[in-house]
């Protein structure tokens, strides 16, 4: 019985905290402007949030059938949600042509984002 | 190696050195192009089947081509409008709906052989649907082929093509280590994936179409990270028009054949097999095969038509 509710206690944590996680990428997605912002807000949501929604339903899992199934499905999404946000934001870099002065670092000096943009021209 | 890493980290590399240089493009005039496409074209007009054929058209095939065409499209209007004038009207229960939901949940397993109901429902007793919905995949294939496929006839002038391929290697990304590494990780295991769910259409959800989507998509993950050079090495336009033209007609007959044995009230003689077993449901097996085959080989046919024009890489006259 105790462990029954252990169990329970720490399936709603998790569950709470992929809730925030999704919550904050769906937020990042919809309030930011620039594509890299929103890219990394959704991947927030891609990762972590699957993380904790899958590890909430592992725990609860009635087998080790059941969560062997879950991981693979992390790791899956973990091996592919990365790569395709590389793709999108390499194409943004190559076909964006303002896309230093969206940034605005102070660590990028000007005359090296001034080069980067002429060679590509 | 570790110096690149700091300019990298700085934000100082040089993330386009990496990219192709641009190639000059070939100075050819204008009125050169022009003449090499007319000498092109005379050509294939001078061979002996396009003469043949356009004699038959100056003798009026084209008009008998065109009463052939109106003359079925009303048999099939009048067809449909008199299925129509069938119906059950608006509102009305209609009894019979009833009676065959009723059969497929309580006879469904007995009959076809299949534990998932609705593999049995869509391969057996409704199979014809299932026969036109592929016919359909099919036909929408042709007709992207025959919008996008690039020939001599459709293609602008070589500057323009150099143009467009120029941008295509600019853009492609099979060269990038992450997508390789990715695609030979991933993919593969797709492939398996899209295998195991075509096969045990008749145990589990699934079957033709969806494990033929996954497979399409195993192609063309594939196709996406090692070039479209390694898959025109196995994957010809022979060979993709032989798959879809056999999956089709194997298809076909297999469902006419027992369709003509039914209607006539005789035994089809198709062990069922035991339910739940590989090797079970009847026909169902081989016609989810056939089905994922038509949906794969038309999903990456979509794609590489629509990325470069052709199937199997070669630009034909």
């Amino acid at each position: 019985m105790t462990v029954a509710w252990i169990r329970f206690a720490f399936t709603a944590i998790f569950l709470l905290l992929s809730l925030l996680s999704f919550t904050t990428a769906v937020l990042g997605v919809y309030r930011f402007h620039f594509i890299l912002n929103r890219i990394h807000a959704a991947g927030i949501g891609d990762t972590m949030g699957l993380f904790f929604l899958l590890l909430s339903m592992a725990i609860s899992a009635p087998s080790l059938n059941h969560i062997l199934k879950l991981s693979l499905i992390c790791l899956f999404f973990w091996c592919s949600s990365p790569v395709s946000t590389h793709f999108i934001s390499q194409m943004e870099f190559y076909t964006n042509k303002d896309i230093y002065s969206s940034i605005k670092r102070k660590d990028i000096p000007e005359e090296s984002a001034d080069r980067a943009c002429r060679q590509k021209d | 190696m570790l110096n690149n890493w700091k300019k990298w980290l700085l934000g100082d590399g040089e993330v386009l050195d990496d990219l192709p240089a641009p190639r000059e493009i070939p100075d050819l005039s204008r009125e050169k192009i022009k003449e090499k496409n007319r000498q092109k074209a005379l050509e294939i007009e001078n061979k002996a089947w396009i003469k043949r054929l356009v004699r038959a058209e100056s003798r009026g095939f084209h008009i008998a081509y065109i009463v052939i065409a109106v003359l079925s499209c009303i048999g099939m209007i009048g067809v449909l409008l008199f299925l129509i004038g069938n119906l059950p009207n608006y509102g009305q229960e209609n009894p019979r709906t009833l009676e065959v939901v009723t059969r497929y949940v309580e006879k469904g397993l007995e009959e076809t052989g299949a534990v998932n109901i609705v593999s049995g429902m869509i391969l057996d007793y409704r199979a014809f649907d299932t026969l036109g919905e592929s016919h359909v995949l099919f036909t929408a294939f042709v007709c992207a082929m025959i919008l996008l496929r690039q020939d001599y006839r459709n293609m602008h002038s070589p500057v323009d093509d150099f143009r467009s391929l120029i941008g295509d290697e600019y853009f492609d990304l099979s060269k990038d280590t992450i997508l390789q590494e990715s695609g030979a990780l991933l993919g593969s295991w797709i492939f398996l994936f899209g295998i195991y769910v075509l096969l045990n259409g008749q145990n589990s959800p699934g079957g033709g179409f969806s494990g033929g989507a996954i497979m399409g998509t195993g192609l063309i993950i594939f196709a996406a990270s090692f070039g479209m050079a390694r898959v025109d090495k196995f994957f010809t336009r022979k060979l993709f028009f032989n798959l879809v033209f056999l999956s089709l007609a194997f298809y076909n007959f297999a469902k006419g054949y027992v369709f003509f044995m039914g209607a006539n009230g005789l035994e089809n003689h198709i062990p069922k097999g035991t339910p739940g077993a590989l090797l079970s449901g009847g026909l169902i097996l081989p016609l989810d095969i056939a089905v994922g085959i038509v949906v794969a080989c038309t999903m990456f046919g979509f794609y590489s038509l629509f990325r470069r024009g052709s199937i199997g890489g070669k630009i034909e006259p």
